[in-house]
């Protein structure tokens, strides 16, 4: 009886405390768009990654066997590309290029709409008045998004590594590496990296600029540098294997960092030579070559470092826009 | 019930290291339950104090306490409604009261905000973006009502309304004063809407304190005098006028007057312009320790 | 249960036309002993006044033992003033001697001065304390 009594009201009071309540509700509710459009881009994304998984690379592999690529010589249109190839190109990129982009939206929209947009309209002032301080705002700001976006980039990251060829042959047919720019990015830590320092610089610059459009253009410009400067920095993040050898014909299978020629006292300089014959190397003394580079087992340790240099930036930026939002309202924040 | 509602020492703000001040030297102290009017011109720094008020504003130098704390502190027991009625545009009018009560937990009156919106005959399902300045001031005003707050601080809150909105929001707004012993403080250019509804005046001009205290006491304090032209000696003049022989002047009375001197009480009207036209006028503030102000309201509420 | 009409161009303080409307629907029989006054609320709401003035009536009626203030129930008419209410013999006397004063062919100044001045003889020293101003 005390069963029959109590179950039906336990029911409500559960949902009732799953609900989201105060500033979650507020930023769920005031950024429905721009969740659905996140819920949206995601699916698409999520979809085109398993569909690469599993139709996509079946496709390929028949396609492989059926043209016989496996016998070099043999089929001179394996350096041509079928459909099924096509298509597994077109959806890897993609899957990869959403997340690679996924950071540069989140900035776009942190700067502009979640934060400059508020302070421009004085709705922010309102959110302050009510019993709600600045500092619980911004974190709320910076937290709902940040849970939302950290979990679908990590879902799209998995399925980006699942989707990814562990089969070497696949791979150098459909010419990619580990290390192309697009496929590190989505296969580890630093895909939730970026999207989480998107985010944080979003809302750094919304609050310095506190104007909608100059806030997203400053804020989109920000990132590509910092991406573009990691890009740069990336193969120096993690100490490199060298090799050197007498001939100059270089190797593959790393991410190349550097390379050139050894003179007798062991000093490393350019190859003086490029492709010309004995005789150039003899001419300027060169008695070897040097070859840097990252083995695919370094793909961890460099994920990791870059994932920690990104997410320290975001920290920097975070705390910089709760020092700045204090600065401007004092002991009031 | 007797405490401060509202206290300025030497209250600053400049906008800049080298901006202008807005404000400067504001002492004032407002008991809780009065309903006081911010009065001066455009650009007076009205609106500045009441940021101020808000917690939405640091100030340069002097203080500021709010329910007897830092406005920080006191976040929860006031409500304040900015002069453009700022509110989320995406948002229907009943998301903008769910709104108050999730960001207010604990304060929340559903049935007070959803009486303002009801009596303006609005549908609860129409978008904040597509209402009239007149019809988003109600809406900013039922979030405001329904904090419950202690303090209502609003910057031209009728600035937008027809003269029936303005009438009905004036008596709800004082009904709520009357049943909560809610402090109101209001700012506004027009004295006229004013004149009824406040007992405390607050007149800026310049960024400085004018005038402050008990609008009787004020009113008192001063007397509008017209006669033959003739020293007026030993009383302040706020301002004076002679026209031909006869001379017309707002004093302040220090001592009797002579009989000579045909007096009247000024309105508010006329003590706010003759401040306003003389900005050499020394400032006066009173306080209302000596009246019986303002007891509880007991049964009459 | 009365209804206060607030005149803003009469120059009469916005509470005294409060104790004077008080006043007069007690003289008239609208408002008799037992009677609760308006909320201050209710007031307020309807006139767009400050609170603070109708205390301010509502004490001054008090003062005068007019009414009586009782904590948390409201403000009640403790006794009538006069006893002229408005069907009483004396009003349709009155009524009588209007009617052929009008007859006679008199303004209504003439009317009203030549009753001030009657009045006057017979109440001399007896204004209505709250009525001043």
């Amino acid at each position: 009886m005390t069963a029959m009594t109590t179950a039906p009201a336990e029911a409500p009071t559960l949902r009732r405390s799953l609900r989201p309540r105060g500033l979650v509700w507020t930023m769920l509710c005031l950024h429905r768009a721009a969740l659905l459009f996140w819920a949206l881009l995601a699916a698409v994304a999520a979809g085109t990654l398993l569909w690469a998984w599993g139709p996509g690379t079946k496709g390929v592999w028949t396609e492989y066997r059926t043209m016989r690529c496996a016998f070099p010589g043999e089929n001179l249109s394996c350096d041509y590309t079928g459909d099924a190839y096509m298509a597994l190109d077109l959806a890897t990129s993609l899957g990869g290029g959403i997340i690679t982009i996924v950071p540069f939206l989140v900035a776009a929209w942190a700067s502009g709409a979640l934060i400059a947009r508020e302070l421009e309209t004085g709705t922010a002032e309102l959110a302050w008045t009510q019993s709600v301080s600045p500092t619980r705002w911004l974190a709320a700001k910076l937290a709902v998004p940040a849970a939302l976006l950290a979990s679908g980039t990590a879902l799209l990251m998995l399925l980006h590594r699942l989707m990814w060829p562990s089969d070497r042959e696949l791979l150098r047919w459909l010419s990619r590496q580990w290390y192309d720019d697009v496929a590190f990015r989505g296969n580890g830590p630093v895909a939730v990296a970026y999207a989480l320092l998107g985010l944080a610089v979003g809302v750094l610059v919304g609050l310095l600029v506190r104007r909608s459009l100059p806030a997203l253009g400053i804020s989109l410009v920000c990132l590509l540098a910092v991406h573009f400067a990691l890009g740069m920095l990336r193969p120096y993040l993690w100490p490199s294997v060298t090799l050197t050898k007498t001939d100059q014909y270089s190797i593959s299978g790393g991410m190349p960092v550097d390379d050139g020629a050894i003179t007798p006292l062991g000093n490393r300089v350019p190859n003086p030579c490029g492709g010309e014959g004995p005789d150039c190397l003899t001419q300027h003394h060169i008695v070897g070559f040097y070859f840097d580079y990252h083995p695919s087992s370094h793909f961890w340790p460099l994920q990791l470092v870059e994932t920690g240099i990104v997410l320290s930036l975001a920290a920097l930026a975070v705390l910089a826009s709760f020092r700045l939002l204090n600065r401007h309202l004092g002991d009031a924040a | 019930m007797t405490g401060t509602a509202m206290e300025a020492a030497a209250l600053g703000r400049r906008f800049g290291r080298n901006g202008e001040w807005a404000l400067r030297d504001c002492t004032f102290r407002l008991p809780a339950g009065s309903v006081c009017a911010i009065v001066g011109p455009n650009g007076a720094g009205k609106s500045t104090l009441l940021a101020h008020a808000a917690g939405l504003l640091r100030p340069t130098e002097g203080t500021l306490t709010v329910l007897g704390t830092t406005p920080a502190e006191a976040r929860e027991r006031f409500a304040y409604v900015a002069q453009d009625k700022p509110l989320y545009p995406q948002l229907s009018i009943a998301e903008t009261l769910r709104l108050g009560s999730e960001l207010n937990p604990g304060r929340w009156d559903r049935a007070v905000a959803e009486r303002i919106v009801a009596d303006g005959d609005l549908d609860p399902h129409t978008r904040v973006r597509t209402l009239s300045g007149g019809q988003r001031t109600r809406v900013a005003l039922a979030l405001a009502f329904g904090k419950r707050p202690e303090l209502l601080l609003l910057d031209e809150p009728m600035a937008d309304l027809d003269p029936l909105a303005r009438h009905q929001l004036m008596g709800a707004l004082m009904a709520e004063a009357a049943e909560h012993g809610t402090t109101v403080v209001m700012s506004s250019h027009v004295i006229a809407e004013l004149e009824d509804a406040c007992d405390h005046l607050l007149l800026i001009g310049d960024g400085h304190v004018r005038l402050a205290g008990p609008l009787d006491a004020l009113l008192a304090a001063h007397v509008l005098v017209t006669g033959q032209d003739g020293g007026l000696d030993p009383h302040t003049v706020v301002e004076s006028r002679t026209t031909g022989r006869q001379l017309t002047a707002l004093i302040r009375p220090d001592g009797p007057l002579d009989d000579e001197w045909q007096t009247t009480e000024p309105t508010l009207e006329e003590l706010v312009l003759a401040h306003l036209r003389s900005p050499g006028a020394p400032v006066l503030t009173l306080t209302g320790e000596d009246e019986d102000w303002p007891e509880t309201w007991g049964a009459a509420v | 249960m009365v209804e206060y009409r607030i005149d803003r161009r009469s120059g009469v303080a916005t509470y005294v036309q409060i104790v004077q409307q008080t006043k007069q629907a007690l003289r008239l029989g609208l408002l008799v002993p037992g009677d609760k006054l308006p909320t201050a609320r209710e007031v307020v709401e309807a006139t767009a006044i400050n609170p603070n003035t109708v205390l301010k009536a509502y004490r001054e009626l008090e003062r005068e033992g007019l009414v009586e203030a009782r904590r948390g129930l409201g403000t009640f008419v403790r006794k009538s003033l006069g006893a002229t209410p408005v069907d009483s013999p004396l009003r349709a006397e009155l009524d009588a001697w209007a009617g052929r004063a009008r007859e006679a062919g008199l303004e209504r100044e003439d009317v009203a001065a030549l009753f001030t001045s009657v009045l006057d003889e017979h109440f001399t020293n007896d204004h209505g304390k709250g009525d001043e101003e």
